[in-house]
């Protein structure tokens, strides 16, 4: 048959693109989306990742005492201030934080710290101490349990190739699973016609499936063209990793009208016990890289004021190096809060490398005042309800 | 078993059906019939139903004898289902229940079992375990028809719901009120019909609740045997004493009536006299869900227009419906692709996405699953469903049914056997273009259109 490729360069579709954005709005107002509703974005750094050499507490004579082979030439560090800077990769990072679009917290942990990376992560994805309690619901599905609307858009999208998070498990609301942009990519030559006009209050069921499927082929082929470079709007440079493609993708479907209010994705790799220089250095520009790409995209696509980005680790490692040009399990880290609607600027001090808990960083915020920051102020749910307990939350949101 | 009495019947809303100008015993009716009840069927089936009459038809679809019930079917997959124990592998689980939907002689006793497997959800995301998954699934298909309070009991005393639900952490002076309140919410009464101090004292009845060696079993020092009261009752009630109350409750019929109308019934043809009466049968009848699907399968309201095409297909519906309908198992499709490609629409079987379940009806159709669906249409008209590829011969399946392959009269038979009914011009429109014609196989793309029609998607 047809091939897909053959198709579009051959079939009418060209002539029906100014129907298309027609389409894509019906699309989003059928299902009763608000457009101007906020988003967040969670980026896990699986692993746990060295807090330390990620915003370097360059000043603190501990730095270097606890650093040998690990430490990072002071002239390469991007200086926050007088204190601590940026590890030498992350100069889009930086660029952010002069922009006014990156919030940096520092000392970021909960109290009596778990260094199993299995439990810890459960306790940031659960906000839940309870062992019992680890397997059942996420802090961000149960959120959007009290916030969303079942209906036929996932209330959250997971973007990747492992199992969906348990920060999304839920009682009620839905998250879904996306791997690849293929999902999206339509194989047959469906040529799209203009869905049939229906009542906007109640369409009857033939109208809206007639309406769903028709728009949903339509999306695709807007989709199809973005992806293959045909006429479309910005892209944004996006770095070519696999952390930049998956949040490439979130971008795609925020700016095609996903409805989802969270969207989550990981980049693995932070377990460093081991010749972690190169590691880090990998990482960390992989991370600040795509990070700056996506705002940067969501930005040129007016979109930057509704997305918020939120970046943590399950641990960070312990101050002093290992033997083997590695760091071991520690407590707490920084988190990054990214976005043109973020409080831009450093959170906290910088960390105390003097008094020490056993080897350890003694936290300074708990995870939950960054929770309920985004629960209260920027996805308007009690955090109370999510939490369990009040927090004071964190003035990160402006 | 007749539905209702003779004397009931003339008020019903579910009053039996008779065939009448309004609603004539034709291929519509067949069609629908398969389609709604079943997985739909192929041509010869429809055209004996047709030919036969609407009881024999029906009578076959309640009876689970759709088709000549091949005596190897349950040994098949049951060599089937152990190999997937053994492999342990969550897609040949899927695989195998693909299998049975496929081949089965009894296509309505699988839809219960998928009915059951959302209504009940347990996901093996958390239960980890094929073995039980697979328990749990027999117990559905084995308590389908029958009393609902034997289905209740036998689920959430099996080990997969009580991992699922936290049923061991539920401890005297520590309850988990995990299970208590998705049994009352979701699996019996439903919200708004209980208060919060009833859940607790549903959780304190279910302390104790446990599993040794893989099976049910009461911690007897675990147990809160104090005094509680609950659903109308007071005294030292135990979790069984719980269940019973709660399949009992007057809500609980309404919630099952509910259920079975959501998932054999359109989306608008059904109004709250007629849900009540159905409810209030079921009450009479200790909550036998057999009569209440043999009471719908029978009923006027079934076959009326307006419950023509009038719900959505889940998935496994859509996957299943096309190969059964084209005849596409000889050679057999591979059931791990299929599983796949059901995932990928949105049902992964045995995950479904919470306790609440899968959100059935006009939530199945979302941008990413419509696309998933067009893109199964597009594997199976290009063979992608097999190992090793295999592409259907369209023409052939024509031919051995005495049709013109001509593409006109090719895709007028083609919606007849999906949908039951002639080719509507706008369709006939929309999958007729010059580049199709011209192309090299233009039946293939042809029914791939079809089958990603909207038309499709509505049984």
């Amino acid at each position: 048959m047809l091939s897909r490729r053959k198709f579009l360069q051959t079939s009418s579709l060209v002539s029906l693109s100014p129907v298309l954005p027609y389409l894509l709005r019906n699309t989003a107002r059928a299902a009763g989306a608000a457009p101007d509703s906020r988003a967040l974005v969670v980026i896990q750094l699986d692993g746990g990742n060295d807090g330390l050499n990620t915003v370097v507490p360059f000043a603190d004579d501990g730095y270097g005492q606890n650093r040998d082979k690990l430490r990072l030439e002071l002239d390469k560090l991007h200086k926050l201030d007088d204190r601590v800077a940026l590890h030498p990769s992350m100069g889009a990072a930086k660029e952010l934080f002069d922009d006014g679009r990156l919030c940096i917290v520092q000392g970021v942990g909960y109290p009596n710290p778990d260094r199993s990376h299995f439990r810890s992560m459960r306790i940031w994805q659960t906000a839940q101490f309870d062992d019992d309690r680890h397997d059942s619901y996420g802090w961000l599905g149960t959120a959007l349990d009290r916030s969303a609307e079942p209906g036929a858009a996932a209330n959250a999208i997971y973007v990747g190739e492992q199992q969906t998070p348990v920060a999304l498990w839920s009682r009620r609301s839905t998250a879904t699973a996306l791997s690849i942009a293929d999902d999206l990519m339509l194989s047959l030559p469906i040529a799209a016609t203009p869905p049939p006009a229906a009542d906007e209050a109640s369409p009857n069921l033939s109208q809206f499936v007639a309406r769903q499927v028709l728009s949903a082929y339509a999306a695709a082929d807007d989709f199809a063209r973005r992806q293959s470079g045909l006429p479309a709007t910005s892209q944004g440079d996006y770095p070519d990793t696999s952390l930049a493609s998956h949040l490439k993708l979130v971008a795609q479907l925020l700016k095609s009208g996903a409805e989802s209010r969270v969207y989550y994705t990981i980049q693995s790799g932070y377990d460093t016990h081991s010749s972690q220089l190169y590691t880090h250095y990998r990482l960390l520009r992989e991370f600040a890289g795509a990070l700056k790409a996506f705002l940067d995209d969501l930005k040129s696509a007016g979109l930057d004021d509704r997305v918020i980005v939120l970046a943590f680790s399950e641990f960070g490692r312990r101050v002093e190096e290992n033997d083997s040009q590695g760091t071991d399990h520690g407590t707490a880290g920084p988190v990054f809060l990214a976005g043109s609607q973020v409080k831009s600027g450093l959170v906290g001090n910088a960390p105390d490398l003097v008094n020490l808990d056993g080897g350890d960083l003694r936290m300074q915020v708990d995870f939950r005042q960054v929770y309920a920051a985004i629960l209260d102020d920027w996805l308007n749910v009690r955090s109370k309800d999510v939490l369990g307990e009040s927090f004071k939350r964190l003035g990160v949101l402006s | 078993m007749r539905p209702l009495h003779a004397d009931e019947s003339v008020a019903s809303a579910w009053a039996p059906y008779e065939p009448n100008e309004s609603a004539p015993w034709n291929l519509e009716r067949v069609v629908h019939l398969h389609r709604r009840a079943g997985f739909s069927a192929p041509w010869v089936q429809l055209q004996r139903d047709l030919s036969d009459g609407p009881q024999p038809s029906i009578d076959r679809m309640l009876r689970g004898q759709v088709s000549d019930s091949s005596a190897g079917f349950e040994a098949m997959a049951a060599t089937i289902g152990d190999a997937a124990m053994a492999s342990g592998s969550q897609g040949r689980l899927q695989a195998w229940w693909m299998y049975r939907m496929l081949l089965t002689p009894d296509p309505l006793g699988e839809r219960l079992t998928l009915m059951w497997h959302n209504h009940f959800a347990t996901s093996n995301r958390k239960v980890q375990d094929l073995v039980r998954m697979r328990e749990q699934n027999n117990l559905l298909r084995a308590h389908a028809r029958g009393p609902f309070g034997e289905l209740l009991s036998a689920v959430v005393k099996h080990p997969a719901m009580l991992i699922w639900l936290d049923a061991d952490s539920n401890r005297r002076g520590h309850p988990n009120e995990n299970l208590a309140r998705e049994t009352m919410e979701l699996f019996t009464m439903g919200i708004g019909n209980y208060t919060e101090r009833e859940v607790q004292e549903a959780a304190r009845a279910l302390t104790g609740w446990s599993i040794v060696n893989n099976r049910f079993a009461l911690v007897e020092a675990r147990h809160d045997d104090g005094e509680k009261t609950l659903l109308g009752q007071s005294g030292s009630l135990t979790g069984d004493d719980f269940l019973q109350a709660a399949a009992r409750h007057p809500a609980t019929s309404q919630r099952i009536a509910w259920r079975l109308c959501q998932t054999f019934m359109g989306e608008d043809t059904v109004d709250d006299t007629a849900m009540s009466e159905l409810a209030e049968g079921l009450v009479t009848r200790n909550l036998d869900v057999g009569w209440a699907v043999e009471t719908m399968l029978r009923s006027q309201l079934f076959y009326s227009p307006q419950n023509m095409r009038s719900r959505v297909s889940c998935p496994a519906e859509y996957v299943v419906g096309a190969i059964r309908a084209l005849q596409l198992c000889d050679p057999p499709p591979s059931t791990l692709l299929l599983a796949e490609w059901t995932s990928r629409m949105g049902q992964e079987l045995f995950y479904p996405p919470n306790v609440g379940g899968w959100n059935e009806g006009r939530a199945w159709l979302a941008s990413r699953t419509i696309v998933a669906r067009a893109n199964f249409a597009s594997a199976l008209v290009e063979g992608k469903l097999w190992h090793p590829p295999h592409v259907p011969d369209v023409a052939e399946l024509l031919s051995r049914h005495d049709q013109p392959t001509e593409f006109d009269s090719a895709t007028d038979w083609l919606t007849r056997l999906l949908w039951g009914i002639e080719l509507p011009p706008g369709v006939r429109q929309a999958i007729r273009s010059d580049e199709l014609l011209n192309n090299d196989e233009p039946l293939s793309t042809a029914l791939a259109l079809l089958l990603a029609r909207p038309e499709q998607q509505l049984a």
